[in-house]
Formats: structure tokens, sequence, C-alpha cells
């Protein structure tokens, strides 16, 4: 079994190299696979049948915790279903090597298509599992859409294979909700114990027994839009853009068939749930109806067929819903009768169209002389389909209307719906017999005014396929006990209306079944001689409800509804996005506090008397922050953010935290050098900051986000009944961390990872910056001072600044480097003597300073942070005495190789306690004599502080580099400020 | 001392390829051989971590041997482990591709080459935020992944991705504002930031400021996971990128915004309180995404708003709080990681092949490269929930959770998950239909590329264009030279197929993945297993 499944998708996948290989003959090959799979499927006859031996099975977990398991089970329904899906597909496929020329486009991905279909079909029959048959039945869905978008190229292909994969995919997952749902509560997903389980199921009441109901009409829902019943039937006839091989097996045969198989497989246990006869009645007779009327207008062969065919497949759900013994045999006896006759109509239909060039009945005329054989085969199969003896679809037909006599009389649904059922029913009949002559017809006949038009003669080999039908059509009517016993297990699960029982015969005397086929055939042969009237007839009753122009307008509606509502919410503003983004926040939060019950701290108090300064900070960082948001100038803005900045660092030193007070400090300052320096190359104000409505929104934005966030504060430290984690701080710091300084033995120690995260950041914001910058390549080259002519660099254009240029030449005497290593580079009119000077004393100083910061952290004020911040701030004053070649001559090391280090370091002295048998980061004091100094206490995490210095002092290189050093020279070539962005955001530098 | 005990090492090798790659800045192919062996070996060590803790609890990682709650500790469980794995293994492929397009364009020397470090640093901030096991922790490994996504963001420094860039950077920063307030509001209230202290003290707290302090962090990480309506910045900003960037972003940045949800839900805040709005949520994250998806008109723009669509998938599951629920949404994000990346390397090959990514604008793929057709075609079903694809498995679990749980409520989300995955369906066909079924023809003006490389019969490396050839896009300086290059190189087919048989082999072995985030699932609505990790045995019962 699981041979027969697993070829058919291999083989698939090997499909295009026998293309390259054999041409449209490979088609050949590809038909050994259903075709061998069909003789197996003979030899397991005995199996399935046998009461005692275990029919074939197979059982393999695929994910147990979704109930998915691979179990197959071949009970006499899958195997009447199996025989259609393999021999038919088998034919097809042979069929195929004849229909396509070899040098069609695309055909490998076709016939793999094709063949993956088959063993998707026999898969879904064949599935023990809800979802192992959803599987299939969703892959037979897809593979459909491939298949009916052969001719790609052509918008109806396109179009008609979009709206079947929709709408099919649609009822689909309405069906898997419906599977989850029965699935759900049956506790089980396989499938046979849900139907030996389902008489306590449908037993059920109240909930459970809703839960049943809507899920069973769910997975009807799934079979009504696969088995192309109204309302969906309408992507059948478009499906008919496929190849002809694809019709007659997707659309005849096998796909279509599924929604009836599901029907045909639940039946047994569901068919009394509460919306079941509902929707089977309602949709299949409809169906039927429409189906045939909608057949009797068309001038297309196919669209004949295929509306016949939706006609057809509403009166096997009608048939096959039912619910009886005699219904449930007459059912399957016209599933496997309407497989054999739909499937070679359509292979003739292909063969026509082959031949001649066309499909229309008004064009075609004369066939009949022109191939006679086709002539009788397709008689044959139209035949059928008419309900005429001695043939498999008289047999049926005959059968379901004994069934439906039956269950009028003697159903539970009682005579009045039962005899609506039965009018009906014939009145499709009379439809099927009708379109049937007219198929017949149309194709063959010899139109009074058309001449014969041109056939080119039918090869054995392509007419085999549906000549095989036929003769089995044939072979079927002679000897229907065959099939009787083939589906007497079956419908032996169902009770029996009719006291005599039925069986499938092609004599039964002279019953009123009899009487009601000798109607139908009266009937539809006054149809069919009034045909024109019929047409002038249809042609005046406008269609009741357009079905497809629906669905087209549901999809207009969609992209309607789509475009609005994304109109709505993608304005493209980044003022609209957080707007929408603080406006939820605030919303979600004071809606919390609002509606839950908050408890108070008792003693709120705004201003700490002990301590008058911290108010003054607040007052300083209200008024920064206030002035940077009112601020129109750039520069203004930036300072007044710096204040509220100083502000912080005022409050830290006030709360008695000198190193949290020291860093802020200094990036305050590195930030503001960079700010500076990068706005260089911005227009000096901001842009108009937007309609008046915006800024009365922003600011009650921004207040009420604050003031949110006050309360929030407040809640939250009212709240605290623990001990934070930080007194106990000191002391680990102390004994663990071999420092005094808990802050720094926090960073570099205890919380190492973060600090080590952190230093990334500084890497990558450096980068960030850099990259944007160095436009035309990465900040690699090191520039010599040397290469430059004195006095050359920052010249002032000397029409506008005589004054200044005159004024600095007289005081900067000076041209060479006495005091700077590149200083003689810059135009006399930029230097300052003084800070030149300056520079030269403090250079050297601060950077002692910050090496001693860096080592006295551990115990005292400083760390590896403060420390490559004030070495950074050293290097920035010497770029900013000296120019950009100061700068180059002062670091002859690229940042990224600073920053490279940095890292390297920092992330060795995270690995190496590993080697020692510690964990990452683990640190370890280590004590020694040395003279002079006496004994040494040295932490190991002090290199980790090594490396975030040097990754600082990367940072500050980088951002010196490309906000000073770059843009001086883009100023100089007059490559100008960089591009303009609407927004008045200033970008962002790090952290 | 176990292997779990060096998961930190999938933050640290990449640290120190970085740092290498920054050290060969001038040096681009060495540079290129040291990200990618550092990521081989990454992954290879998460594939062992992943084995190691595959039937065991979590196994806490003290970080500088300090013992929690005062030192920083690293949780090494099943759920973060699987994620570790599965985004390292992307970002594999993701660097590989980028690889291959610096390699076939000639990007030597260019500000490219501060891809790779930054890229490497991207990789260890999303590792780390998944190991986190501490708020503040959590909060830097957001801040690494964010920096570095910052710059990848604004690569080659174009108006269009600066434009983008801004919106980006901005909201990021507020949402990293928002977190961290929420961090000090949590330390106020608790005195702790180490997640397993934080699940016993915070659930000693007055309900009201429990509420409170929940929903900051659930709008903090809702921007971050791009749900509904902190949503809108997502595609205004991810398409403009460079398409690995924004493969990558796609794949694994929102993703850590919902596993910080998800650790929130479940460890945090066990109690159920605001499930419903979740569930609510989720709804809205669904269908106003989809719809986003329906209307747009380019392919990268279309693939961000799927992306958005899905991650309502993953809040549904999370609101469900279920173990079959909790379960599912493991499988779906791991399983939307690979996809959704896939996807969007696909994008950057079709943009390649045709020249840009407007669906109006191409035509024809399928038949000009059957092999970006079947790349194509495989994910985006998949995505599209189409059996039997892991798309499809996970939005089962996600069903089968929802009916289980029986609610209305419930019920409306089952109905809006079915509707997100059609109309998913529908995006995707619109896709394949124009782009790679109809004729080339009929695409509206074609960009020259599509039109100049004919057809050629002996498959795709044989597809080149001139680099001379001047009508081509110059901005992206992809064209800029004399020798021929290959429009689709090897390496970026290679690595794109390489994901899309991740995508397939979940769906092969769903069974073992399943049971893993079931028992995930499991330990982590338990919630002790994890605790008693990290503060030893006994720590939940006073």
């Amino acid at each position: 079994m699981l041979i027969v499944l697993c070829a058919h998708f291999l083989v698939a996948i090997l499909a295009p190299i026998l293309f390259a290989r054999l041409g449209r003959s490979a088609f050949y090959v590809l038909a050994v696979v259903p075709g061998s799979s069909f003789i197996w499927l003979i030899t397991q006859y005995e199996k399935v049948y046998s009461e005692t031996l275990p029919g074939p099975a197979l059982d393999v977990d695929w994910v147990p915790a979704l109930g998915l398991h691979l179990s197959f089970r071949m009970d006499q329904l899958s195997w009447l279903l199996c025989l259609l899906v393999l021999g038919v597909g088998s034919l097809v496929l042979a069929y195929c090597a004849r229909y396509f020329k070899s040098g069609d486009a695309g055909l490998h991905g076709f016939g793999a298509q094709l063949l993956a279909f088959a063993g998707a079909m026999f898969g879904l029959v064949t599935a023990d599992n809800l979802i192992l048959l959803y599987v299939f039945w969703e892959l037979t869905t897809v593979l459909s859409y491939l298949l009916i978008g052969y001719a790609r190229t052509r918008i109806a292909a396109r179009r008609a294979a979009l709206q079947a994969l929709i709408v099919t995919t649609f009822g689909g997952l309405a069906m898997l909700v419906g599977l989850i749902m029965l699935g759900e509560s049956a506790g089980t997903y396989s499938l046979s114990s849900i139907m030996a389980k389902a008489p306590e199921l449908v037993a059920a009441t109240g909930g459970a027994r809703t839960v049943l109901d809507v899920g069973i009409a769910l997975i009807l829902v799934g079979a009504v839009t696969k088995s192309a019943l109204i309302p969906f039937h309408f992507w059948l006839p478009g499906a008919m853009a496929a190849p002809t091989p694809v019709s007659a097996y997707l659309h005849a045969a096998a796909m279509v068939k599924a929604g009836i198989y599901l029907i045909a497989r639940l039946a047994p246990g569901f068919s009394q749930t509460s919306y079941w006869q509902l929707m089977i009645v309602v949709l299949g007779l409809g169906t039927m109806l429409l189906g045939g009327w909608r057949a009797l207008r068309q001038h297309d062969l196919k669209l004949i067929l295929a509306y016949g065919t939706v006609s057809q497949l509403g009166f096997l759900a009608l048939v096959v819903g039912l619910g009886s013994r005699e219904a449930a045999m007459a059912g399957l006896a016209l599933v496997l009768a309407h497989g054999l006759f739909k499937a070679c109509l359509f292979l003739v239909v292909g063969i026509i169209d082959h031949q001649s060039g066309t499909r229309d009945i008004r064009i075609l005329s004369g066939v009949f002389k022109s191939a006679p054989k086709l002539g009788v085969v397709a008689f044959i199969g139209a035949a059928s389909m008419a309900g005429l003896p001695p043939l498999a679809g008289f047999i049926a037909k005959e059968g379901i209307f004994q069934a439906f006599l039956a269950s009028a009389a003697y159903g539970p649904a009682g005579p009045v719906i039962g005899w609506t059922v039965m009018v009906g029913m014939v009145a499709g009949s009379v439809l099927t017999f009708a379109y049937s002559a007219r198929f017949l017809w149309g194709g063959f006949g010899q139109k009074s005014r058309g001449m014969a038009i041109a056939f080119k003669p039918v090869g054995w080999l392509f007419l085999g396929a549906p000549a095989v039908l036929a003769v089995l059509t044939l072979l079927y009517g002679l000897l229907p006990e065959i099939v009787e016993r083939w589906i007497k297990p079956y419908s032996a699960q169902f009770p029996a209306y009719d006291p005599n029982g039925l069986h499938l015969l092609l004599w039964h005397g002279f019953t009123p079944a009899l009487g009601l086929s000798a109607l139908v055939v009266v009937f539809g042969l006054a149809l069919f001689f009034w045909r024109k009237k019929l047409e002038i007839l249809q042609d005046k009753i406008p269609p009741v409800i357009d079905f497809e122009r629906g669905y087209r307008q549901a999809i207009v509606a969609l992209d309607m509804v789509a475009i609005w509502v994304t109109g709505r919410t993608q304005r493209g503003s980044l003022f609209f996005y957080l707007s929408v983004i603080l406006g939820t926040a605030i919303a979600a939060v004071v809606a919390v506090l609002l509606l839950t019950e908050q408890t108070w701290p008792a003693d709120i108090y705004l201003l700490d008397m002990e301590s008058p300064f911290q108010a003054i900070a607040g007052v300083v960082i209200v008024i920064g922050a206030i002035a940077a948001a009112r601020a129109n100038k750039r520069f203004t803005a930036v300072l007044m953010i710096s204040v509220t900045g100083y502000g912080l660092a005022l409050l830290f030193a006030l709360q008695g935290a000198p190193d949290l007070a020291l860093t802020q400090m200094l990036v305050e300052t590195i930030i503001l050098v960079a700010f500076v320096l990068g706005m260089r190359s911005l227009p000096p104000s901001m842009l108009q900051r937007g309609a008046g409505g915006h800024r009365i929104l922003r600011m009650v934005l921004g207040v009420a986000f604050g003031t949110t966030m006050v309360v929030v504060a407040i809640v939250a430290m009212g709240a605290r009944i623990h001990d934070p984690v930080s007194l106990s701080l000191p002391k680990l710091a102390y004994e663990g961390g071999g420092g005094l300084n808990v802050v720094n033995v926090t960073l570099v120690d205890i919380r190492a990872w973060d600090t080590f995260g952190e230093i990334s950041v500084l890497a990558i914001a450096a980068t960030g910056v850099a990259s944007l910058i160095f436009v035309r390549g990465r900040g690699q080259r090191l520039p010599r001072a040397e290469t430059v002519e004195t006095g050359s660099i920052g010249k002032l254009p000397t029409e506008t600044f005589q004054a200044t240029i005159h004024l600095a030449k007289r005081f900067a005497a000076s041209r060479s480097n006495p005091w700077l290593v590149a200083g003689r580079t810059l135009a006399p009119e930029r230097r300052s003597i003084i800070i030149e000077v300056v520079t030269r004393l403090l250079f050297h100083s601060m950077i002692v300073i910050s090496i001693y910061l860096l080592l006295a952290g551990h115990n005292g004020t400083g760390g590896g942070f403060a420390g490559g911040l004030v070495a950074g701030l050293a290097l920035t004053i010497r770029y900013l005495a000296g120019g950009r070649f100061e700068l180059a001559e002062a670091t002859r090391i690229t940042a990224g190789t600073l920053l490279g280090l940095g890292l390297a370091m920092a992330a060795l002295t995270a690995i190496t306690p590993l080697f020692f048998g510690g964990y990452i980061f683990q640190s370890a004091i280590l004590s020694f004599d040395l003279p002079i100094f006496g004994q040494v206490k040295f932490v190991t995490s002090t290199f980790f502080d090594i490396g975030v210095y040097l990754v600082v002092v990367g940072l500050v290189i980088d951002v010196l580099r490309s906000l000073g050093s770059e843009i001086d020279q883009h100023e100089e070539d007059g490559i100008g400020g960089m591009e303009l962005i609407e927004d008045d955001e200033p970008l962002e530098v790090g952290q | 001392m176990n292997v779990a005990h060096l998961a930190p090492l999938a933050v640290v090798l990449p640290f120190l390829g970085a740092a290498l790659a920054f050290v060969l800045i001038k040096h681009p192919r060495a540079q290129r051989r040291v990200s990618l062996g550092t990521l081989t070996i990454t992954l290879a060590l998460e594939a062992w971590v992943l084995a190691s803790v595959w039937t065991t609890g979590p196994v806490a990682v003290k970080l500088g041997g300090w013992e929690p709650p005062f030192g920083i500790v690293m949780v090494v469980d099943q759920f973060s482990s699987l994620l570790l794995v599965i985004s390292s293994a992307v970002s594999l492929a993701v660097l590989a591709y980028a690889t291959g397009q610096g390699a076939a364009d000639g990007e030597e020397g260019g500000p490219v080459s501060i891809f790779h470090p930054t890229y490497l640093i991207l990789v260890a901030g999303v590792s780390n935020a998944f190991l986190a096991g501490d708020l503040f922790n959590l909060y830097v490994g957001f801040e690494i992944l964010l920096t570095a996504s910052y710059v990848l963001m604004t690569l080659g420094g174009t108006g269009s991705r600066i434009r983008a860039g801004i919106t980006y950077v901005v909201v990021s920063v507020v949402s990293s504002l928002l977190f961290l307030i929420a961090i000090a509001m949590v330390y106020g209230a608790t005195g702790t930031v180490t997640l397993a202290d934080l699940a016993l003290k915070l659930g000693e707290l007055d309900p009201g400021t429990q509420n409170v302090l929940h929903i900051l962090l659930l709008v903090a990480f809702g921007i971050k996971a791009a749900v509904f309506p902190l949503s809108f910045w997502l595609p205004d900003s991810y398409p403009t990128a460079p398409a690995p960037v924004t493969a990558v972003f796609a794949g694994l940045l929102t993703k850590v915004g919902v596993y910080a949800i998800i650790r929130t839900e479940t460890l945090l805040f066990p109690s159920e309180r605001f499930n419903t709005l979740l569930l609510v949520v989720a709804l809205l994250t669904m269908i106003v995404g989809i719809l986003g998806a329906v209307a747009q008109t380019d392919i990268k723009r279309m693939l961000s708003f799927t992306l958005v669509s899905h991650i309502g998938y993953m809040i549904f599951g999370v609101g469900l709080a279920s173990v079959l629920g909790l379960a599912a949404t493991i499988f779906y994000v791991i399983h939307h990681i690979t996809i959704q990346t896939s996807l969007f390397m696909v994008a950057g090959l079709v943009e390649r092949r045709g020249g840009n990514s407007s669906i109006a604008r191409l035509g024809g793929l399928a038949k000009l490269s059957p092999i970006l057709a079947v790349l194509y075609f495989i994910p985006a079903m998949n995505l599209s929930g189409i059996p039997p694809f892991s798309g499809f498995l996970g939005k089962l679990g996600l069903l089968q959770a929802g009916v289980a749980d029986g609610s209305a409520m419930a019920y409306v989300l089952v109905v809006g998950a079915v509707v997100a995955s059609l109309l998913t369906l529908l995006v995707m066909a619109r896709v394949w239909n124009r782009v790679f079924w109809r004729s080339t023809f009929d695409a509206e003006n074609p960009d020259p590329v599509l039109l100049a490389t004919a057809p050629d019969a002996s498959g795709v490396r044989t597809m080149r264009a001139l680099r001379s050839s001047k009508h081509v896009d110059a901005t992206e300086g992809r064209f800029s030279g004399e020798n021929e290059i290959p429009i689709l190189p090897n390496m970026m087919l290679y690595s794109t197929a390489g994901l899309v048989v991740l995508g397939l082999a979940m769906t092969v072995f769903a069974g073992p993945l399943f049971d893993l985030s079931q028992h995930a699932a499991a330990g982590m609505l338990d919630r002790m297993p994890y605790i008693e990790a990290v503060l030893g045995a006994g720590a939940g019962t006073p």
C-alpha cells in the first residue's frame, strides 16, 4: 500500500528526467504506475471483501501530538473508489501520450503533477485519519490549481486556476475546522474509530451535540465546494480551461468525487445530524437542476459536459447522502457509472478538439461520418449518461428511482419531502437526457446548413482510452450483479427502507422505476426536439443569482476593504506611528490603573527637604527638556538636551553615586561633541513641525505619557515588599569580586555579561555612524601629515571671510609644528595658538588620568568606561585643535582594529575561565609581590575592563573620523551636506 | 557541568568572530571565511546543546559563577535551545546568501565590509535574548540586536533606506525606552531582575501593581513583535533594506519579541488576566495584517504584511494558554522563522532576476528560471498553510487548541485564523499567477534585466547579464564592472534551497519537533522546573 503511494510521488519527482529522455512517450511510463497499482488493487479483492482476513492497512506515526498518523485502511468503499482513481488515472495518462505534442512546453511538470495527483487521490480515499484525509484533500486542490493553469500564459487559465484554488480551499478550510470539531468531540482522529463511535456521538445532547452538528455541517461545506455543488459550482466550468485529460480525470472521475466520497464515508454514522439532510437535499437537488438547465445552453462541448458533471454531482450527493441501504447501493453504482462515462466523453471531446481544432457545436458538423468509431464510443458514453439500457447509467438510475420511491413511501423524511425530491430528480434526469442528446448531436451530427468539418483520422492508440471506458460501461450494464457484490458490504451499514431490498439488475420487470425511466426518455426527447424554443426561453429567464459574479464581487470588495484598511493604518508617517504606539501605551496603562484596584503608597512626598539641591537639579532638567522641545534651531535643541543630561549627572552626584555622575558627564560631553560635529552639514533650523493640531497632539501625548509613567512609578515603588538585591551587592563585590567600588565590580564582574553586550552595542554604533558617513568606503586609510602642504587644510573662501583671514594671519604667525604633530597642515585662519598650547599640555595628562581611572576603578571611582571616555576626550581635543591630520597622526591604528581588539579581549576574558573549569566570566583574584609596590592584588576582571576601555576609545575615534574628519573632507571637496530627510528627528548616535 | 553550560558560547563565539572581522576589515575574503566559520561552529555547538536538553529540564548557567539573583543567569531549556538552533541555521543560510551576493557583485572594499561584524553581533544579540534569564540582560540582548539592525538597515546609505531607517530606529528606540521604563518599574516593585526570582516575587505583589507591570511589558514587547496596533512601522521599514538583511530581520527580530511575550505570559505573569486581550490583539493582527498584504503590489512589501499577519497566529496560541496552544505557538515560531526568511530570500532572487520586486513589472519567471519557481512555490504553499507542510501542522495545532478551548472567543479566533490562511493563499497564488506564470511580455513596463536575458535551455547558470550594460539600475551598484556575472549566483540559490529544505525537514520531523514543543510548553506552564533550575530545588515552596 505504501509502495503504491510512494511510487506515485517518487515517479512524479523523476518525471522530468523521463520526459527529457522519452518526450511525450514518457506518459506511457507514467501510466504504468497507476496501471500496475490497479492490478495490485484487483489482487487485494479477496482481502478487502473477506470477513476474516484483515484488509490492507498501514499505520505509521507522524505527529502523534496532533493526532496525525499516516494510517491507511482499504475497505470496500475505498476499494471501489480506487478502481476509478487508478483505472481512469492510468488510461488518462496513456491518452496524454497522444494528446500532447512532444514539443509542448512544460510537459514534464504537467506529467509529474498528474501522476502525483493520482497518488494524492489514492491517499485521500484510503486515509483512515481525518487530518491525513485533509492533507491529501488539499494536495489535490493545489495540484488541480497547477494543472488547470497548464496554459499559464493565457489569462483565462490563470484566473480559472486561481478561482478553483480559492473556492475549494475556502471549503477545505471550513472542512478542516469541521474535522477538528469532529475529532475533538470524538477524542480521536482515526476515521474508523470515529465511525464506530458515531451512534454514541449522535446520541449526545446539548453543547456537545451542537459542536458535532456544526462540525459535520462544516465538513459538508468542504464536500460541497470540492464536488462543485451550488453555490460553489461555478469553479468547475471555469476549470475547463485545463487540458482535456485533466478535465476527464480531475473534473469527472476523481477529484470532484472526493466530496461525494466524503459524504459516502460519513453518511453511515452522521446522516442523522441536524443539518445533514437539509444541506444534502437542497444543495444536491438544486445543483442537479441548475447544472442540467445550464448544460442545455452551452455551445462548447466541454462546457456541456462540465455543466452536466455539475448536475450529476448534485445528483450523486443527493443519493449518496440520503442514508438508506437502497440509496447507498444505487448511489455508489452511479459513482462508478458516472466515472466511466464522463471520463470517456471528456476524452472523446479531447480527440474532437485535437483533430478538428474546435469544440464549438455550431461549427462541428459531420464528425460521425469522418470518425465513426469515435462516434460509437461517444454514443455509448452519452447513452449511459442519459440512462439508456443496457448501459451502466441505466442500471444506476433505475436503482436510484427505486430507492427514492421506497424512501418517499417509507423514509423518515415523510412523503411530502420524499415526493418533492422524487419529482425534482426525475426533472433532473430529463435534463440529463436532453443534454446528452445535445452533446451527441452537437458533436457528431450533420448540421443542416453546416459543411462537414475537416477531421484528421483518429489513431487507435489515441482512441484506446475512451474505447476501453466505453467497453467497461457496456460490460457493467450487462453484468450489474458483479457491481452489486462490490457495493453490498458498504450499503449494508444503512437501514433498509424498502422491504423488498434493491438489486442492481438490467431487467426488474414492469416496475414504477421503469415507468419513470420511460417518462424521462419521452420528456428528454421532447426537450431535445424543441431545443430552439428552449434556447429562446432560456435567454428570456435571467439567471437568478450569478454565483460566479458573486465570487468576483467578493474578491473586488476584499481588495477595496484591504486598501481602505491599509490606507488607514499604514500612513507612512513616523508621527502617526509614534502617536499610535504612545497612545496605546498610555491607554493600556491608564485603563489598567483605572480598572483594577490599586493600593497607593501612604506617604508620597514630592520634595526631599533634606536635599534641596535635588529640587534644583529637577528644575534644571525640566527647563532643559521644555526648551529642547521648543527649540527651532538644531544647535539649541542639542544643547538643551545636554542640559537635561548634566542635570541628571547632578542628581546622581547628589544621591551619592560619583561613578554614575562621572560617566554621565563624560558621555554627555562626548555626545555633545558628536552632535555639534555632525550638525555642521545639516541646515541650522529644523523643518516646520507640522500643523497646529499636531503640535497640540504632540504636547498632549508627551505630557500624558510622562504623567502616566510617574503614576506607574509611584505605584510600583509603593508596592515593594521585598529587599532589593542591591543591598547585598557591596558585600559580594568585596568578598567575591575583590573590589571596593561596587559599581565597577558590578559592571565588570557581577554583571559583566551585560557590559559585554553593551560594548558590542558601542562598537556597532560606531561602525554604524561611520558606515553612513563613509559612503565611498570604510575609513581604513590612515592618511599621513607629510603628504599635505602646510596651511592647505580648511582654507576659508577668501572673498567672504576676508577680514577673518586677515586677522588670523596676523596673530597665528606659526607655520610649523611647534606644539602639535600636524598643526601645520591647517590653514592659518583655522589655527589658534592658545588651543594648541593647551592641547599640548592637556593631552598626555588626560591619557595618564584615563589609565589611572581604568586601573583604579576596581576600588575607587573610575573604570574602563570612564577611562576610555577621558582618553576619547583627549583625542577630541587634539582633533579640534589640529584638524583631521592631527587626529590621524595621533591614532596610527584604525578604529575597527581597536574595536576588534577590545571585543576580542573581552570575549577571551569571558571564555578563559572555561579552560580552568570555571564559569564563563568567572574572575580570579591574583595576589603577588612586586618589588617597590609590595603586595599587589590583581583581579582578572581588569582584563575585561581593558577591553571596555579599548572599545570606548575605538568608538570615539570612529565618531571623530566620520563626523569630524570625513565631513571636513566632504566640505572641502564640495560634496555638501547629507541628503535631507523630511523628518525633523536628528539621527540617533548609538546607545 | 554539562554541555548546556557552554550555551553562552552561542553569544561569545559570534562576538569573537565579529572582533576578528573588525580587525580583518581590509580583507573581505578572510572576513567572509571568519563569519561563515564562526556561525557554523556556533550552530554545531547549539545543536549539541539542544540534544543535551532534549529530554531534560532547564539548566541555569551562572555567568561569572555569581549566584542568582545577584549575578546574571542564562537559562537553557528546550524552548530557548530550539530557537537558538533554528535562528542560527537561518542566520547561517542568510549569511551564505549575502556572501554569494557580495561575491557576485564584487562589493569588496565597499561600505559593505562592515556587514560581517555587524551581522555576527546581530546573531549574538538574538542568541543572547533567547538565553537571557535576567530581565535586564534580555534588554541588553535587545539592544545588541537592535543596534546591529540599525546599521544593517541603513547599509549603503541610500535615501530610501535612511528614510525607512529613521522610522525604524525611532520606533525601536521608543520601544526600548518603554522596556527600560518597565524594567525600572519592575525592579522598583520587586528589587530584582532575575526572571526566576521575579516569577516568585511578582506573584506576591498587590494584584493591581502586577497588572500595571504586566501591561507595560506587553506593550514594550508588542512593538518588537509587531502586533496590532503596534505593527504599522514594520512594513514601512523592512522592505527597503538589502534583501539578505530583510530576510534575517523578518525571520528573527519579531520572533524575539514573541519570545519575550511568551516568557512574560508563562513565567512572569502566569495568571490569565490578559488572555482575552491577547486573543483580540491576535485576531486584529492576523486580519489587518493580511488585508495589508492583499493591498500590496510589491512582493517584499507584501511579504512584510504576511509577516505581521502570522505573528497573530503565535499570539493566538499564547492567549489560549493551554499546553497544546503554546506548543503549537512554539512550533509555529520555528516554522515561521524558516519560511518567512526563505520567502524573503526568494524575493531577493526574484528582484535580481526581474530587476525589481513590483508584481506588475514581472512575468514569466517560471519559464525563465524553473529553479526559482520551485524555490518560491514550496515555501509559499508552506506559509499559506497548505498540507503537508509545517505551516499547516502549526496551524492545525492552533486550531485544535482553539476548538479544544471551546470558548466563543476561541472560536472567533479559529475563524480568523482560517480567514487569514485563505487570504495568505490568495496573495501567494496571485504572485505565482503573475510573476511566474504569465508571459514575460505581459509584464507592465518590465525592467531591462527581465527582458535582456533571454531564457536559455541550459538553465540558470548561463543566465548572465553584462555588467557593462548601462541601462541596468546602477544605484544599487550591482552591475559595475566589466566581466559577466551570474544573475543568480549559485551560492544564493543553494542557501535559499537549503532553507527551503530545512522547512521541509520540519514537516518530515514534525513528530519529534512537536513532541519537544509540547514538553517545552508543559514545562513552561508548570514554571517550577525553570524556577528551581535557577534558584535551586524547593525555591518555589516557602
